[in-house]
């Protein structure tokens, strides 16, 4: 298992070489409203809400090892809380309340930071099995209650969102969004790395491994649960919201549906779960297997999710990401050998 | 207090109810307590049941209760199946891989029902003449209470088989101590096998039986998933009497939610008890700590 093992140096190089990569990328996402169709800008922003929901979810599941079934509940709130600001009259609420755009879309992320943070302790007293049955059935009953609140959400109908930022005839608002949306992934990517490479990104992994075990040593796994709950449900719901104010509709049934839990953790299965760059691999890859397959065997998309995850989780459980860090670290190790 | 005419026919009805519920639960009990997993697709399988025997009976005409059988043997072979090709790979992983594995089977048969039946509900008719019977102060309608009786009978079969048969002594054995079962010559792997054929059956058939009562449709899966989950908690795992009574208190609280809060709220209710229960006191309301007593 050579490619586990970081040679003293070779770290520095590899995050160099990274990080070049990494700031390409991103000079290239700033060009993309301007040099695409804006079809094409929407795929790639919705690229952009998968990354902040894979990062998030991976941060609690892969990194914490709590498996949770939820995560829709809170992408789901965080986009209601921010167009009840932002629209404050569809949802039954006075014209009074109406906030901006930009802080609107924080708020709905705080909102599902603080539901994590007041059902945390209550839903953490479940551990493994329980945890993650738990979680769908908190979603589940979520979701069934915002349908029914119809002077809330609009019921089965939703209503449409009204929020325009465009900059005259130059800069439309979907491509204003595409930018907001960027950012957003990019402080979580920066954030969520800063969290897992620091001390609390130890106590997580601790407690992940072996929660009795780490807790003899005096780390306290709820602490490190809600940290991650708490962090993660923030993300979630700014990625809701930013999504639900790029679509600028919103509908309790496909806001808050099970399909972006299932998101999530595909892209994670496909990335490599509890590997950093592994959810951001994976919304690359599925959002090519998602619009490529739906082409090729459309209606068959779910189906075809499933199997990739059962192949990946059985037969490649790190990933895409595993993968290439075998294929680099086999290539650099190899010229180290040449250099010696 | 005396109870209104209308809340003592609804007690009936969720009892009756809570029958087929329990006989759902039993399969996934049986696998959460043997193999330590939590069948995830549990919910899919049992609309997977219902709709052979919906099929059956629109091309047919022969009962759902015939097609309950065909159910059964097929939904073995799937779980059998399942076991052999995909399951063994992951079983005693660790949490992480079974639960994964089969949300992604979830999705599969979800998607497959959908493709090939359509996204519309469809149910079938129980087909076979007969009355209800009437208490006085409840009615007991014809299928719901032969729907009740082959649930009850089914479920107190697969008692008798854990029971008294040898390979049912063995699968309890394996759920008390696997390596020690293990040391006495019991095949695990094979038991295994067995208990998923016979998890999987038992939502096949509880499907069935379902199909009589209610609509089904491709997404029915995850909402049936945490009713059988919550049947579960309430009975507590591995119990079969438990399983029993926790489906009968499941159906009976979810029809009174539904006549009190409005029909919307039928899912809340369950999910609420289910989420109170499993806060307050995971091992279940009757449980033990699991294993096949």
């Amino acid at each position: 298992m050579a490619f586990l093992e970081k040679a003293p140096g070779e770290s520095l190089a590899t995050d160099r070489r990274v990080l070049g990569i990494a700031a390409l990328v991103v000079l290239w996402l700033i060009t993309v409203p301007f040099t695409t169709t804006d079809s094409l800008t929407g795929l790639i922003l919705t690229g952009l809400v998968f990354i902040m929901l894979g990062v998030s979810w991976n941060l609690l599941a892969g990194y914490a090892g709590q498996i949770s079934l939820g995560h829709a509940a809170f992408f789901g709130m965080g986009a209601f809380v921010a167009a009840w600001l932002t629209t404050p009259t569809a949802g039954g609420f006075p014209e009074s309340i109406q906030l901006p755009l930009v802080p609107a879309l924080l708020i709905g992320g705080l909102a599902s930071a603080l539901i994590a943070l007041v059902i945390g302790p209550v839903i953490f007293r479940l551990t493994g099995h329980y945890f993650a049955i738990g979680t769908l059935a908190l979603a589940a009953v979520i979701e069934l209650i915002m349908l029914d609140r119809r002077d809330l959400t609009g019921g089965a109908t939703g209503y449409y969102i009204q929020a325009d930022l465009s900059l005259g005839e130059v800069v439309s608002h979907g491509d204003m969004m595409f930018y907001l949306t960027l950012v957003a992934t990019i402080a979580t990517v920066v954030i969520t790395y800063l969290i897992v490479r620091g001390p609390t990104g130890l106590g997580m992994k601790a407690i992940h491994d072996d929660e009795d075990a780490a807790s003899s040593l005096g780390v306290n796994p709820l602490k490190y649960k809600m940290y991650a709950f708490v962090v993660s449900s923030f993300f979630a719901g700014l990625a809701g919201a930013l999504y639900g104010h790029y679509t600028l509709y919103i509908n309790p049934q496909s806001t808050l549906a099970v399909t972006w839990t299932i998101d999530a953790l595909v892209i994670v299965i496909l990335g490599g779960m509890g590997t950093f760059a592994g959810p951001i691999l994976g919304s690359g890859l599925y959002l090519l297997l998602d619009n490529g397959l739906s082409a090729i065997v459309s209606g068959y998309s779910e189906a075809v999710e499933g199997i990739l995850i059962i192949i990946f989780i059985i037969y490649l459980p790190t990933g895409l990401y595993g993968l290439i860090k075998q294929y680099v670290v086999e290539e650099t190790s190899d010229t180290d050998v040449a250099h010696e | 207090m005396v109870l209104s005419d209308l809340a003592t026919q609804t007690i009936v009805n969720g009892l009756l109810l809570g029958g087929i519920y329990a006989l759902a639960a039993l399969g996934l009990s049986l696998v959460f307590g043997i193999m330590d997993i939590v069948n995830l697709a549990h919910g899919h399988m049992l609309m997977v049941g219902a709709y052979i025997a919906i099929l059956l009976f629109a091309a047919t005409g022969i009962t759902p209760l015939i097609g309950m059988l065909l159910a059964m043997v097929l939904m073995f072979g799937l779980g059998v199946l399942l076991q052999k090709v995909l399951l063994k790979h992951v079983v005693d992983e660790g949490l992480e891989q079974p639960i994964i594995v089969l949300f992604g089977l979830a999705l599969i048969l979800q998607n497959l029902g959908r493709v090939i039946l359509g996204g519309d509900a469809r149910t079938a008719d129980i087909g076979i003449p007969g009355s209800g019977i009437e208490l006085g102060f409840a009615y007991l309608s014809f299928p719901r209470t032969v729907t009740f009786v082959v649930a009850v009978l089914l479920i107190a079969a697969t008692w008798a088989f854990l029971q008294y048969t040898k390979t049912g002594q063995a699968i309890r054995a394996t759920a008390q101590n696997r390596t020690a079962a293990k040391y006495m010559g019991i095949n695990t792997d094979r038991i295994y096998v067995i208990t998923l054929g016979i998890g999987t059956a038992l939502a096949g058939a509880a499907g069935a039986l379902l199909s009589m009562l209610f609509p089904i449709d491709p997404y029915v899966g995850w909402s049936y998933l945490l009713k059988t989950f919550a049947v579960v908690v309430l009975g507590g795992v591995g119990s079969v009497l438990g399983t029993l009574v926790g489906g009968l208190v499941l159906g009976v609280s979810e029809n009174l939610g539904a006549l009190y809060l409005g029909g919307g709220y039928r899912n809340v209710v369950s999910l609420l008890i289910f989420l109170g229960v499993l806060l307050v006191k995971p091992e279940g309301l009757f449980g033990g700590s699991g294993g096949g007593e």
